[in-house]
């Protein structure tokens, strides 16, 4: 746009100090030519008024001329002397001689005769010779001279004139100068102004194309971060088993990742799952409300969302999930969406049950243990003879209870095999080399549950004592066979076990049942809904249970 | 003897226990309180045999909820039926208890001798 303007304003500047040149030549030239013609016009004026002049003199001394009257035509001659302009006057008889004569100044004087002639024009005066003349008959003649202004005079008017010439001519040319300066300097500031712009035009295109490569890099520089940031996050969320997930609350548009919607759908499905009443479907239904009303919570009261919920996969295998997000709002603060992420559940939830069960299965056992030991005290407290015997007893049991609990919580009480039971019980009665020799066990697996290993243990204790205190064990060859065998082998329904006691003292059948007699006899056959058998027999003391296979007692497959 | 002992003396008692310990203590306790054990099952199946014997006769019983597994419930509602009034006792407590029995007096293991005694005259003195 600038650029434009700038080659016409260059050429006009350059013409205009010429045009003002030639202005000036021109306005001299005029004006002398001015002069020149005003002079002429002048000197013509002056010629005709001489040449009336002289006739209105002819004119009136044609009587005094003709009446030969010199002092009449003296009169009219003097006359003339009021007109400054008239330097001599003449009137001159038909013979050509001066009849009367006019000067102006002395020393001036008309010539002494006159020739008719044409009127001459001199340098400065003019002179006019006309004849007197009247019906045909010329009496005589007149002579005038006019002086015209004085040359200096006239040099000095024209040059007035000139000088105003001059000064005009010399206002064009300095007007022209400055015009042609003020056009030049115009011109020069506009180039200027053409080369600061695109100076600037190009500073600025400059600086666009510096900060466009800025945005470039930047913005590359972003993606490259970005891509970096995603895949960083793609890679934690995979590693830590972590579904993402994305509500558009408005549309009810769901955004899940694959993992996300495997644990909804089903590892294998290749369902989409890309809107929420979608997901709700796949939700267990119990577990439906629950959802919506934390997803509402989170967005209402812009707290954190955690929802558990389980899902219906295909297979129906129930599987938990974790959500865990937070809704992000628009200008206007209202929810717009929820985000966040998912995690399977399940294996936690399995854990935690099976803790909660076995929470409960262990307060349980406390109580009922307690419940065991203060049988324990009751019953032999009313059969000690004293303290001692009480306290001496009483710590025997208890630490046989604490053993056996010590076996089962090394299982997590899944129970215990009767072989193991027997072993454990019977181990400390018998020197460890002798071990093999002296003690027998032997028979077919048996799984116990734990209320049954502690009761079992407990009894086999109470023989042990019994067998290392009066029986097998008491002598040094004794020997304790525990033999046990199902009654089917192809469809069990009962196992008989039985506890034989050799090489041992003689034995007699005792005078009253103590403790441990009474809790085999009873206790024991009660809570298995078996058979106790106790026999003393001489050769050794021998105990036959029978005991009905149920939850408690059962052959190991 | 105390009044309590009066007025659970020669009650028929059933006792459904299935800890071997725990049901000679209980024997012995319902023993001394002058109470006749007509029976000590350790088992459900037991339990219902004695419940559904009409012709034992049964003044009251005391129950241990959990019997290896299986709950006592079916042989309570054996006795309801034939009016016999009976005590709960749990080492899980009170929570394990179905509505209908609501009104049952539950005892937590362990327990001492005088809530066992107080719980009984209750229901069967």
């Amino acid at each position: 746009m600038v650029r434009r303007l700038q080659r016409p304003i260059l050429a006009t500047a350059g013409l205009a100090p010429i045009i003002a040149i030639l202005a000036a030549i021109g306005l001299v030239v005029v004006g002398v030519g001015l002069a020149l013609f005003n002079e002429s016009q002048i000197r013509q004026q002056k010629l005709r008024e001489a040449t009336v002049q002289a006739d209105i003199l002819a004119g009136s001394v044609t009587a005094a001329l003709s009446f030969d009257a010199p002092r009449q035509a003296q009169q009219y001659v003097d006359a003339l002397g009021v007109n400054p302009e008239v330097e001599a006057a003449g009137v001159y008889d038909s013979a050509g001689k001066l009849v009367a004569g006019y000067g102006q100044q002395r020393g001036v004087s008309p010539p002494p005769a006159n020739r008719i002639g044409p009127p001459q024009l001199q340098a400065n005066r003019v002179i006019v010779s006309r004849a007197v003349a009247e019906g045909g008959q010329v009496f005589g003649s007149v002579y005038l001279r006019t002086i015209q202004e004085p040359a200096a005079r006239r040099v000095a008017r024209y040059s007035g004139i000139g000088l105003l010439l001059v000064m005009a001519a010399l206002v064009v040319i300095v007007l022209g100068a400055g015009n042609a300066s003020l056009s030049e300097a115009h011109r020069k500031l506009k180039v200027e102004m053409a080369e600061r712009g695109r100076t600037e035009e190009a500073l600025r295109l400059s600086r666009e194309q510096e900060a466009a490569a800025r945005i470039e890099l930047a913005d590359r520089r972003n993606r490259e971060a970005l891509r970096q940031s995603e895949q960083q996050l793609a890679f934690a969320l995979e590693a830590g088993g972590l579904g993402s997930w994305e509500i558009t609350l408005d549309s009810g548009r769901l955004q899940a990742s694959d993992i996300f919607r495997h644990a909804c759908r089903g590892a294998r499905s290749e369902q989409p799952l890309d809107t929420v009443a979608g997901l709700e479907a796949c939700i267990h239904p119990d577990d439906r409300e629950t959802l919506r009303r934390a997803l509402a919570r989170a967005a209402d009261e812009r707290t954190d969302l955690e929802a558990e919920f389980r899902t219906l996969a295909p297979a129906g295998v129930e599987h938990w999930i974790l959500l865990r997000g937070r809704a992000a709002y628009d200008e206007e603060g209202r929810a717009a969406r929820l985000a966040g992420v998912s995690l399977d559940i399940t294996e936690r939830k399995a854990a935690e049950e099976r803790q909660r069960l076995m929470l409960a299965e262990l307060n349980h056992r406390v109580k009922n243990t307690l419940a065991t030991v203060q049988s324990i005290a009751i019953q032999l407290g009313r059969m000690a003879p004293d303290i001692a015997t009480f306290q001496s007893a009483f710590l025997q049991r208890i630490v046989a209870l604490a053993r056996v609990h010590d076996m089962l919580s090394s299982v997590s009480w899944r129970g215990a095999q009767l072989a193991d039971i027997l072993q454990q019980t019977l181990a400390p009665h018998v020197a460890a080399a002798g071990e093999g020799e002296r003690i027998r066990i032997e028979g077919p697996s048996v799984q116990l549950g734990p209320n049954a290993a502690v009761t079992l243990t407990m009894a086999f204790h109470e023989l042990a004592t019994n067998a290392a205190k009066y029986g097998a064990l008491s002598a040094a060859d004794g020997q304790v066979q525990v033999t046990w065998e199902a009654d089917d082998p192809q469809a069990p329904r009962l196992i008989d076990i039985t506890w034989r006691e050799v090489g041992g003292p003689p034995v007699a059948e005792p005078a009253r049942r103590g403790f441990g007699t009474r809790f085999i006899e009873r206790g024991v056959a009660r809570e298995f809904d078996g058979t106790v058998n106790l026999s003393f027999e001489p050769a050794g003391l021998v105990c036959r249970l029978r005991i009905p296979l149920s939850l408690k007692l059962r052959m190991a497959a | 003897m105390t009044s309590a002992d009066v007025l659970l003396n020669g009650k028929r008692v059933l006792v459904v226990e299935d800890e071997a310990f725990v049901a000679l203590m209980l024997e012995a306790l319902l023993e001394g309180f002058g109470c006749d054990v007509v029976g000590v099952a350790g088992t459900l199946s037991r339990g219902l045999e004695y419940a559904a014997d009409e012709a034992l006769a049964i003044d009251g019983a005391v129950l241990d909820i959990n019997l290896g597994g299986e709950k006592v419930f079916p042989v309570a509602r054996r006795l309801l039926a034939r009016g016999v009034p009976f005590i709960f006792c749990t080492g899980y407590g009170v929570a394990g208890v179905p509505g209908d029995f609501a009104g049952v007096p539950t005892i937590a293991k362990p327990y001492l001798e005088e809530t066992l005694k107080t719980a009984l005259v209750a229901q069967i003195g």
